[in-house]
């Protein structure tokens, strides 16, 4: 029993350490990412190849003043920012990176990561509402009325590869993939669209463009975080890039087989897929335009909550079987 | 929706096929993109060939500049210690980049190349005073940069429609028949018996009048009057300007007085010398007031020989339809000869 206890915790350090590190790495790449999709360089002065931009930002963001709004809520507008990292910290718990690392491998993974997810919903809308700020506000309620749509059809999609390997522990599910084939390579004609409609429902519960509009520039300012500066701001774009990863992990471990890969040991794998899928993530925002907010929304009803009901029928369907 | 994801697939592979093309930023303070021929930044103040001050204070870049930003004190007539010939000179000169628009108006306008814009492409300065260069800034300028392309002389000189081949050369009786297509506008002028008075009085007013005037028994009068109009653009602005048509109408009495820079630039031989084009348009403007007296208005000042200096020429001159800068200056040099 103990020694679960202090393997979970050295995990759990471990991987806050990790996630944290990567999030650091994310800022960097991002930005030379979207500068070489726009035939740009990105940042080229802070260190080699600006390396060391994301601590140059963060150095940046310290030295900012910390502005509270005179009528805010003060005490629900401080603590927010870090239940949003919180939140999305705490996803990556139980992303299996290899057989061995996990830091609990929990029996209702999925569940548990959408859950931890969803709970993100609550100080983004804190923070709207604490700021005592229309656009914060206006923010905050899209990002509200978007995440909880779009928790259907991720949901949906999550249950296809429950269904096909019969767990709800993502270990098992990635051993399944391993044993027999990844969920997007057989049955493709399941796993495929479930993916796709996968990656979009995470692009909008992540905020991202082009289901950015809980933020959106030229409406909002900057939506929830108009009234943010310096370090909490960096929390909450922390949070934002956090939570970004961990979806990719947990895509990567859902439908593209996890550690499973041949040549090189799990965790090389892992953080292969998880990169690939969070390089198309920036790949899409920074290639495609804002979405209305009834389009989303129509996007979402008619469109992908149809299609994961399907879906989740044949995979049943195909499991059932023989 | 359908055209959407049309539209979204080739947003995707724009940027995708976007990654693997060379970046097009240039790096800028580690590499220095070739500027352009003609780029010009900062501004010099010359020397003449002798050593002298080449700006003689004639403030007409100050007239020009739109945005006022420079300021001449002009120091009026003076022994060169150089040539040992009296000559305009500028004591204090001062140019604002703060608030320049890089124009370059002043370049145009000088009558002895003496302002000249520079190719030196930074600027920026650590304070506002940084920017206001100075008579001694100018001049140090003057050695330690790379001249932009143009000075007056060049600048005007493009200002010149191209010559037709034939008939340069021609004697009096040709040019009434070959003149250019502008001749059109003085059709009459040619067999009048006194052109004189007829050319100097479109002269103001007509762009490019009088071509055919040579042809008169007064050649010296008609030249005067072809020139200081026909270059137009240049040499109407960097003559003493208003004062040129002045006379022509008025008479005698007005040359000597209302063309001071033009018998200060025609006493002093350096910068006509090395400055032909403008020194030799604005000496020219000088004759048409004695052209159109007639010989008594020559006598008191320069513009005598000038205008001599005119009467021998015109025979070669006139047929030239657009007697541009260089035939000014040539006019010019012979009137310096001539004298």
């Amino acid at each position: 029993m103990s020694d679960e206890l202090v393997r979970g915790a050295f995990y759990s350090v471990l991987i806050v350490t990790v996630v944290l590190t990567a999030t650091a790495m994310a800022l960097w790449f991002e930005r030379k990412f979207a500068a070489r999709l726009q035939t740009r360089l990105g940042p080229t002065m802070v260190g080699p190849s600006g390396l060391l931009q994301p601590v140059a930002d963060l150095l940046k963001l310290l030295q900012k003043e910390d502005i509270v709004p005179e009528r805010a809520d003060r005490k629900i507008f401080n603590l927010v920012p870090l239940l949003a990292a919180l939140a999305a910290l705490g996803a990556a718990a139980v992303v299996p990176f290899s057989p061995s690392v996990v830091a609990s491998d929990l029996d209702v993974g999925v569940l548990y990561v959408l859950a931890v997810g969803a709970v993100t919903v609550i100080p983004v809308f804190g923070a709207g509402w604490a700021s005592n700020n229309k656009l914060a506000l206006l923010g905050g309620m899209r990002a509200v009325a978007q995440s909880i749509s779009y928790e259907v059809p991720l949901l949906l999609s999550a249950m296809v590869p429950v269904i096909l390997s019969g767990s709800l522990r993502l270990g098992t599910i990635v051993q399944t993939q391993a044993d027999h084939h990844w969920f997007i390579v057989w049955p493709f004609f399941i796993g495929v669209p479930a993916f796709g409609i996968f990656l979009l429902a995470m692009l909008a519960e992540a905020n991202r463009i082009p289901f950015d509009i809980p933020e959106a520039e030229s409406e909002l300012v900057a939506g929830v975080t108009t009234e943010y500066t310096g370090m909490k701001f960096a929390i909450f774009l922390m949070a934002e890039y956090i939570h970004t990863i961990v979806a990719s992990a947990v895509g990567a471990a859902l439908f593209l087989g996890g550690w499973d890969g041949p040549f090189r040991p799990g965790l090389h794998w892992m953080v292969l897929k998880t990169f690939l899928l969070f390089a198309s993530v920036y790949w899409i925002r920074w290639s495609l335009l804002r979405f209305r907010a009834d389009q989303l929304m129509r996007l979402c009803w008619r469109y992908l909550v149809p299609a994961g009901v399907i879906l989740v029928a044949a995979a049943a369907v195909w499991v059932v079987l023989p | 929706m359908k055209s959407y994801f049309a539209t979204a697939a080739r947003a995707l592979a724009t940027t995708f096929h976007n990654v693997f093309r060379k970046p097009v930023t240039v790096e800028f303070p580690t590499v220095i993109r070739p500027r352009a021929e003609r780029y010009r930044s900062s501004f010099a103040l010359l020397h003449e060939e002798d050593g002298d001050e080449a700006c003689i204070g004639c403030l007409q870049c100050e007239r020009i500049c739109p945005s006022q930003v420079i300021s001449i004190k002009a120091g009026g007539k003076r022994e060169s210690p150089i040539s040992r010939k009296k000559r305009g000179y500028a004591d204090d000169f001062v140019l604002d980049l703060n608030a320049c628009i890089y124009c370059e108006l002043c370049v145009q306008v000088c009558p002895t190349d003496a302002i000249v814009m520079t190719r030196e492409p930074e600027l920026p300065a650590y304070g506002r005073e940084d920017l206001v260069l100075t008579m001694a800034k100018l001049y140090a300028n003057e050695k330690s940069k790379q001249r932009a392309w143009g000075d007056a002389t060049r600048l005007n000189g493009m200002q010149v429609p191209p010559k037709p081949p034939a008939a340069a050369k021609a004697p009096a009786a040709t040019p009434a028949a070959s003149p250019s297509g502008a001749a059109a506008s003085a059709p009459a002028a040619p067999a009048g018996p006194s052109p004189a008075a007829a050319s100097g009085a479109t002269k103001p007013n007509s762009p490019a009048p009088a071509p055919a005037a040579p042809a008169g028994p007064s050649p010296a009068a008609a030249s005067g009057a072809t020139k200081p109009s026909s270059p137009a653009p240049a040499a109407a602005s960097a003559a003493p300007g208003p004062s040129a048509p002045a006379p022509a109408a008025g008479g005698a009495q007005p040359a000597p007085t209302s063309t001071p820079p033009a018998s200060t630039v025609s006493g002093s031989t350096a910068p006509v010398a090395a400055t032909t084009g403008p020194a030799g348009t604005t000496a020219s403007s000088g004759t048409p007031s004695s052209g159109t007296a007639g010989a008594s208005a020559a006598g008191p000042s320069s513009p005598a020989p000038a205008g001599g200096g005119a009467s021998a020429t015109p025979t070669s001159e006139p047929a030239s339809p657009a007697p541009a800068a260089g035939a000014g200056s040539s006019t010019g040099k012979t009137g310096e000869g001539a004298s």
